[in-house]
């Protein structure tokens, strides 16, 4: 016992040290002669942005700025809209083996009430080496069994869950899968038949229940239903009101996933990962719901697909006519982000789309593409500066704001590098 | 009731009746016969591959095969079987199996053990100083379905690890191990499976473990023959049950049979040889094909595995083309009064997905016909080769030597494989492999030429003791009549029947419900012990027998039942058999509808 | 006694087998030719003759019979290593003892793994085949080169590469082995020392006795026992001869120091550290004894020992002056490891050659096959990648891979099933959902065949 207190005091002390960042910065700042990238509405060059109270004031070609306003001048860089991950475990586990530091996977099968945004630790060491590479926005989605919770969307800025949250939950619902698993799973077809039927016995006893929950609580305006904590979580899920982010990835099941939508009569669900959303791309597009997939960085699902499968998915899909969103399915290296988005761009689904499917698609699948996803007035100020183009490997992100807040350019890997670069002393104690 | 099989004096008094089982069956055997002396009279002899005399005799006295020919007298004492115009092939060899042998049980894990890293050589497999003789069992039931189908010789090896031990060439016949064993010690059987959990636990440390073993044993040759020659003022050197083993092997009196099924263990055992240079044996081949010119510059010898992917599609084949056929017919009549709607459906398989699912199809079947025309690929290569049964289900052997041969295997070639190459191979051809005077009379008499779909082995002699076995009329041949009679022989199964089961704890009472479809028969049983009601599986009725198992939960374990029974009437008679506890008498009746 | 010559039969078994590689003849027209160590030549021809590069100028003429490839616009490099990997093997982990220095991976390369084709159509053509990280002292690995085609395992171990041996230090060999695995030495990074000590130093006995027994073996009138022959031991003291490459996993500033010392207390030359994630707090030591470091680009975080790590560690590494590159130990990473060496450019800004060092020329010296392959010079081998773009840029796509002159992956004619064997009798139906679940790299390569040692279940990265 005391040795795990020990170590979890050694933890929770390297976290402080390291927390020990220079602070954000709040106030009207204008960002000068750069390109922007609005995403929604062009590009303009030698463009002006105003930042001002946490929110986007200006966009244009202005050249003078507000009194008291810090002028950051962009010469020769780029303004793009934060990036945004549709889909992490960011703030909800911080050493990967380490299940004292994991708080992803609740025990339960059906738990919706489950919230990520309650365990999402703000000083997190990993917000900041995912923030200052600019990726501002998150998806931090629970994990587990049928129904592991609620999935929350989150600024990488702020010190309580509530600051960085931005108004957009989702109930995670993993969709039965019906077939094997792979290679080691050894049951027989009846096996996995009965088991997947039985999944689906259980995922449509859930609605039902809800429903009736809903019909319930309608008729007697709340007050007459007990204290049933999975039912309540499901009843914005049943009026529409909360989204359903289905997790379902193997061709088939991705058809019998639509199928069942229909059946349910669902209207606000959002489809997550759809690995194998290429086979089916147009039954998808037809069926019309979003799609969040990734990581595109994978290796192709079957060992008879092409190499490059995964790479090309994304673009796939998005060439059938499906809204599609890119995610990285990361915790501690949720700054790949953009690269993932490269790889879509150069397998087939084009820069463009790749910059949206980061940006305004995702903002637009969470409802809150008045607020994030593109360079508008009006817009929250999450702003991401860049030397170059952002899906580029070697291009360095140089200034992010966060709601309005400037972020300061450090984290752990910044730290390390600047202390050991030249290490001092060298081989030598005596010695610089 | 409840208390079947639970007591630990009932599991007792039960293992005991598991070994008087063999006895039982002695005791029930046929009698003797009343000489040992048989001629085989107008008969087609194939003597060997390419040898035959049509319409000849074959006598045999004592064990052995005296004269063969077309005009031979027939002595006295001779048992005459009129075999006319059946065919006769010298006993065919198996190159590697466990047939006869009693399956160890399997170990139940125990504790971890201390040091995974040194294990006794026991639990890491290494063995190589057992004797099949001590498993051998003369009764076991594998030994008479590998005769039925025309083997009289086997090469058998202990189950076991890495080394399990010395193979042995057996007799399928016998009356006790010693008796049915023709060469000891015939071989060093090896195999690439690691230990569980401790060393070697991967294909590499085998790998690294037979090296080190077999150089360790090469040294300790060396030191024994120099210590042999002046022992005094040296130390003795150690004794060591498994390095004397190898001794043999170094020796290079003693080859060494690897078990080699995919292509990459076949290279891996190559390797091996390569390093150390034992003479090899490669055996229950399955994947030679693209290393048959690499097999071939080490001059191993080799057996194929006569085990081949099951062809569900073929099985299939036929309906489908009959629903093929139908679907023709269906668009036809559509062509003729064509709809709109339907032409929809009849674009579906011209998407991606259908062509990819077309092209993966296509690349099974390219694999199956490499699988199938593995033999025929060794034989046009010019490399010799033996089979082997060692996880063939005895049930497709005949079948899969027709499907090679169908994939181009001369037939003579497939006879050389099961007689006389393998005879060479293993040193025996001056006792077996060929229908000639002085060999032991090992023979198999079949109806029709035995590569033939519709050849019945009728006769098989192992070392002059014979076998008969009844045909029974296949189904085919009542289709011949059909009719009224192709019913089954009038025996009918399904329906509701009550069952009664006597156990050492009294009598088990249950339902049986037997459904039947087409040829299928399913059902349920309920009742008794059996709650919740279970699936019945394997249902088979040939022609007034019934056979099925179930397996129920007893007690948190699973416990499969063997039901074999004869229908009379709304009756039937027969035994229950659960595998660890025995046999027990079965009877059942019909419920009235 | 002549018969233990066979103990020299290991090296000619790695060496003496190279009689079925194919080579071909191939010139690759007008590209952007990176050859790493003599700079970048615009407009160039590269010709590959019998599976060696003849040739890198203007305007040079096809041999008859040689395959011509236009690279007007593209980028010609040399083949990508990859340092660590665990492609084409069966087993990776002989995880019974924590000292495994008998076995060698070469025995259980499996050349139908579809995956080293994968990682052809990313431009890899040479990995290092490791064992894993279960044990102190694992087991000897295989440099193999991606000929995919072949069945024959020897066939895809490179030839005349040097032996190679895996170490490992830290939370794997203490889990596997100590009290949560086997409950043996080690438990901690003192045992791992110790195990590592204690096996060198039976290895130098065990050296000693067998040269005393040979010195006095053939004297007149000499009849005693030679030592019990130990192949563990003898590739013990084959590393103390400098005839294998130390690779050791490793993580900590610490740890790292710790072998630093023990391989200099017994004369150890060549060691190369692989992952060694806070290698750049001792990038100086590391330097000072020429030691090598062979690291993921941005891995961290997925274990405790990796928490106080930095995406820039390739960089300070590089800068110190060590041999650095970057590794997989990934089946979907090693595919991009173009992308993952354009990261220190991002994270230390190295430059375009150094970063294609990272994963060429320098993976080739910690392999100790530079003579041979790692950059693109007349006489080396004729391994070859065709980028469309730069690759190191994010949108670089590869579009040939050439390995000894034989075009071994061409995107445009390339078919999507390329399993070498086929199970005939796999149900076939692509819309099911049989399929690998393994999302991104949670699985543990480096661990595989461990699991069952542990009582502690993990289903985590645990690299």
């Amino acid at each position: 016992m005391k040795k795990i207190m020990y170590i979890l005091l050694f933890i929770c002390a390297g976290v402080a040290a390291f927390a020990q960042s220079p602070k954000g910065k709040y106030g009207t700042f204008v960002l000068t002669n750069a390109t922007i990238e609005t995403v929604t509405k062009g590009t303009i060059a030698n463009g002006t942005v105003i930042i001002s109270n946490g929110k986007i004031t200006y966009v244009g070609a202005a050249t003078t700025a507000p009194q008291g306003a810090e002028v950051i001048d962009c010469k020769g860089k780029w303004i793009y809209p934060g990036f945004i991950d549709g889909g992490t475990n960011l703030g909800l586990s911080e050493v990967g083996s380490d299940q004292r530091t994991r708080d992803l996977n609740e025990i339960g099968e059906v738990i919706p009430q489950m919230q990520a945004l309650t365990a999402v630790n703000p000083n997190s060491v990993l917000i900041p080496v995912t923030r200052v590479n600019g990726v501002t926005t998150v998806l931090t989605a629970p994990v587990g069994g049928m129904f592991p919770g609620t999935a929350a969307l989150i600024n990488l800025h702020g010190y309580t869950p509530d600051q960085m949250y931005v108004n957009f939950k989702g109930v995670v619902v993993n969709f039965p899968s019906t077939g094997r698993r792979g290679g080691f799973d050894r049951r027989t077809d009846d096996e996995i038949k009965t088991a997947s039927e039985k999944a689906m016995k259980k995922l449509n006893e859930v609605f039902d229940r809800a429903i009736q929950y809903h019909k319930l609580d309608s008729a007697t305006k709340s007050k007459g239903v007990e204290y049933y904590p999975e039912m309540e979580a499901m009843l914005g899920v049943v009026r529409g009101e909360r989204a359903i982010l289905l997790e379902v990835n193997a061709a088939k099941d991705i058809l019998e996933a639509l199928k069942w939508i229909k059946e349910r009569k669902l209207k606000n669900v959002v489809l997550t990962g759809c690995r194998e959303g290429w086979r089916v791309a147009a039954d998808l597009a037809k069926a019309g719901f979003p799609v969040i997939t990734g990581p595109v960085l994978a290796l192709p699902s079957r060992d008879y697909d092409r190499y490059d499968k995964a790479y090309a998915n994304p673009g796939l899909m998005k060439k059938a006519g499906v809204k599609v969103a890119l995610r990285t399915s990361e915790t501690e290296n949720v700054r790949n982000l953009l690269f993932n988005a490269g790889f879509a761009a150069a397998y087939g689904m084009g820069r463009e789309e790749a910059l949206k499917a980061v940006t305004i698609v995702p903002a637009e699948i969470f409802g809150v593409s008045d607020k994030l996803g593109s360079i508008e007035v009006g817009k929250m100020a999450n702003i991401v500066v860049s030397d170059g183009d952002p899906f580029e490997t070697k291009t360095n992100i140089v200034h992010v704001f966060i709601d309005g807040w400037q972020i300061p350019m450090v984290s752990r890997h910044t730290q390390l590098y600047d202390e050991f670069l030249k290490r001092e002393p060298g081989v030598n104690k005596s010695q610089k | 009731m409840k208390k079947l099989f639970s007591s630990v004096l009932l599991r007792k008094m039960l293992s005991a009746m598991v070994f008087c089982w063999p006895a039982m069956l002695f005791a029930q055997d046929e009698l003797a016969p009343v000489s040992r002396t048989y001629a085989i009279t107008n008969v087609n002899i194939v003597q060997a591959p390419g040898r035959k005399i049509d319409m000849g005799t074959v006598v045999m006295k004592d064990g052995l095969i005296v004269s063969v020919g077309k005009n031979v007298s027939i002595p006295a004492d001779a048992i005459v079987i009129k075999a006319d115009s059946m065919y006769v092939y010298a006993g065919f060899i198996d190159g590697l199996s466990r047939v006869g042998l009693n399956k160890p049980k399997d170990e139940e894990r125990g504790q971890r053990p201390k040091d995974p890293g040194n294990p006794k050589p026991e639990e890491a497999g290494i063995t190589p100083q057992n004797d099949v003789r001590v498993s051998l069992n003369p009764s076991e039931k594998s030994i008479e379905e590998l005769r039925a189908l025309g083997f009289t010789a086997a090469h058998v090896v202990p189950y076991g690890g890495m080394m399990p031990g010395n193979g042995s060439i057996i007799l399928l016949g016998g009356k006790s191990a010693d008796e049915m064993v023709l060469v000891n010690k015939s071989s060093f059987y090896s195999e690439l499976s690691p230990a569980r959990g401790v060393y070697p636990g991967t294909v590499m440390g085998v790998m690294a473990k037979y090296r080190e073993l077999y150089r360790q044993a090469a040294l300790s040759r060396a030191y024994e023959n120099s210590y042999a020659s002046n022992r005094a003022g040296i130390q003795r050197p150690a004794t060591d049950r498994v390095i004397e083993a190898l001794f043999p092997v170094v020796d290079k009196r003693q080859p060494v049979l690897f078990k080699a099924e995919r292509v990459i263990d076949a290279q891996r055992v190559l390797t091996l040889q390569s390093d150390l240079g034992f003479s090899l044996m490669l055996a229950e081949l399955k994947e030679g094909w693209d290393i048959v010119n690499k097999i071939k510059s080490t001059n191993a010898k080799v057996f194929l595995s006569l085990d081949l992917p099951e062809d569900k599609d073929k099985k299939d084949d036929k309906k489908k083309d009959d629903s093929k056929k139908e679907e023709g017919k269906k668009d036809e009549a559509k062509k003729e009064e064509p709809k709109k709607e339907e032409p929809k459906r009849e674009e579906a398989p011209k998407t991606a997905t259908a062509e990819e699912k077309a092209a993966l199809e296509k690349r099974k079947a390219e694999f199956m016909a490499k699988y199938v025309g593995q033999a025929a690929t060794f034989q046009k290569a010019g490399v010799k080769f033996g089979f082997s049964t060692l996880s063939a289900k005895s049930g497709n052997i005949q079948g899969n030597l027709r499907r090679m041969i169908e994939a181009g295997l001369p037939e003579d070639a497939a006879l050389a494989s099961l007689t006389t190459t393998p005879a060479e191979m293993l040193g025996l051809s001056d006792r077996l492999g060929s229908v000639d005077n002085g060999k032991i009379a090992n023979l198999v008499i079949s109806d029709k030429p035995y590569f033939n779909e519709k050849a019945k082995v009728r006769y098989v002699f192992v070392e002059g003791t014979m076998y008969k076995f009844e045909v029974k009329d296949s189904k085919e041949s009542k289709d011949g009549k059909k009719g009224e009679g192709s019913k089954d022989s009038g025996v009918k199964a399904e329906g509701e029947w009550n069952i009664s089961t006597e156990t050492p704890n009294g009598i088990e009472q249950s339902k049986l419900t037997l459904k039947k479809e087409g040829n299928t028969i399913s059902g349920t049983m309920s009742g008794g012990s059996i709650n919740p009601a279970v699936g019945i599986d394997n249902a088979k009725l040939d022609g007034n027998s019934l056979t099925f198992n179930f397996t129920f939960n007893y007690g948190g374990s699973d416990i499969t039942v063997e039901v074999a029974v004869k229908i009379e009437g709304d009756t039937f008679k027969g035994t229950s058999t659960v595998a660890e506890y025995g046999s027990f008498p079965t009877e059942g009746k019909r419920l009235p509808k | 006694m002549k018969k233990f010559i066979i103990i020299a039969c290991l090296l000619i078994a790695v060496s003496g087998m190279a009689q079925q590689v194919e080579r071909g003849t191939v010139l690759i027209k007008n590209g952007t030719v990176l050859t790493i160590t003599q700079g970048v030549k615009e407009n160039t021809d590269v010709l590959i003759k019998d599976g060696k590069i003849s040739q890198i100028g203007k305007n040079l003429a096809a041999p008859a019979g040689a395959k011509v490839i236009d690279a007007t616009g593209y980028h010609v490099m040399p083949g990508i290593i990859d340092a660590h990997s665990h492609l084409a093997l069966d087993a990776v982990n002989e995880a019974t003892t924590p000292v495994s220095a008998m076995v060698w991976e070469g025995d259980d390369l499996d050349p139908l793994d579809v995956g080293m084709y994968r990682a052809v159509a990313g431009g890899v053509t040479i990995s290092h085949a490791m064992h894993g990280s279960a044990n102190a002292i694992g087991g000897q690995c295989q440099t193999i080169k991606h000929r995919y085609g072949t069945v024959d395992p020897k066939v895809l171990m490179m030839e005349g590469a040097p032996r190679t041996i895996k170490f490992a230090l830290g939370e794997n060999p203490t889990r596997v082995h100590g009290n949560n695995g086997a409950g043996i030495v080690p438990n901690t990074r003192m045992g791992v020392e110790f195990v590592i000590r204690q096996a060198f130093s039976e290895g130098k006995e065990y050296m000693e006795s067998w040269n005393k027994y040979n010195a006095s073996k053939n004297q007149k009138g000499f009849r005693g026992a030679p030592p019990r022959y130990d192949l563990r031991m003898e590739t013990i003291a084959a590393i103390l001869r400098g005839e294998i490459i130390i690779h050791c996993h490793s993580y900590r500033a610490d740890e790292i120091y710790m072998l630093l010392k023990v391989c200099k207390d017994f004369g150890i030359k060549r060691l190369v550290f692989q992952h060694v994630n806070e290698g750049f707090k001792v990038a100086p030591e590391l330097a000072a004894q020429g030691a090598m470091a062979s690291v993921f680009a941005d891995w961290w975080a997925y274990k405790f020992e990796v928490y106080y790590s930095t995406a820039y560690n390739a960089a300070i590494l590089t800068r110190n002056g060590v041999v650095t590159s970057i590794n997989s130990d990934d089946a979907e990473l090693t595919r991009h490891l173009y992308h993952e060496a354009a990261k220190t450019q991002k994270y230390g800004g190295l430059t375009d050659e150094e970063a294609l060092s990272l994963i060429t020329i320098n993976p080739a010296k910690q392999l100790g096959i530079e003579n041979r392959v790692g950059s693109l010079e007349p006489g080396k081998d004729g391994d070859v990648v065709i980028f469309k773009g730069h690759p190191l840029s994010v949108y670089a796509i590869p579009m040939y891979t050439v390995i000894d002159g034989v075009v071994k992956f061409d995107r445009e004619k390339d078919a999507d099933d390329q399993r070498l064997y086929v199970d005939p009798k796999q149900t076939i139906d692509i819309t099911d959902a049989v399929f690998e679940e393994t999302l991104s790299h949670d699985h543990d390569e480096c661990m595989k065949n461990a699991e069952f040692l542990l009582n502690v279940k993990f289903a985590d990265k645990n690299r």
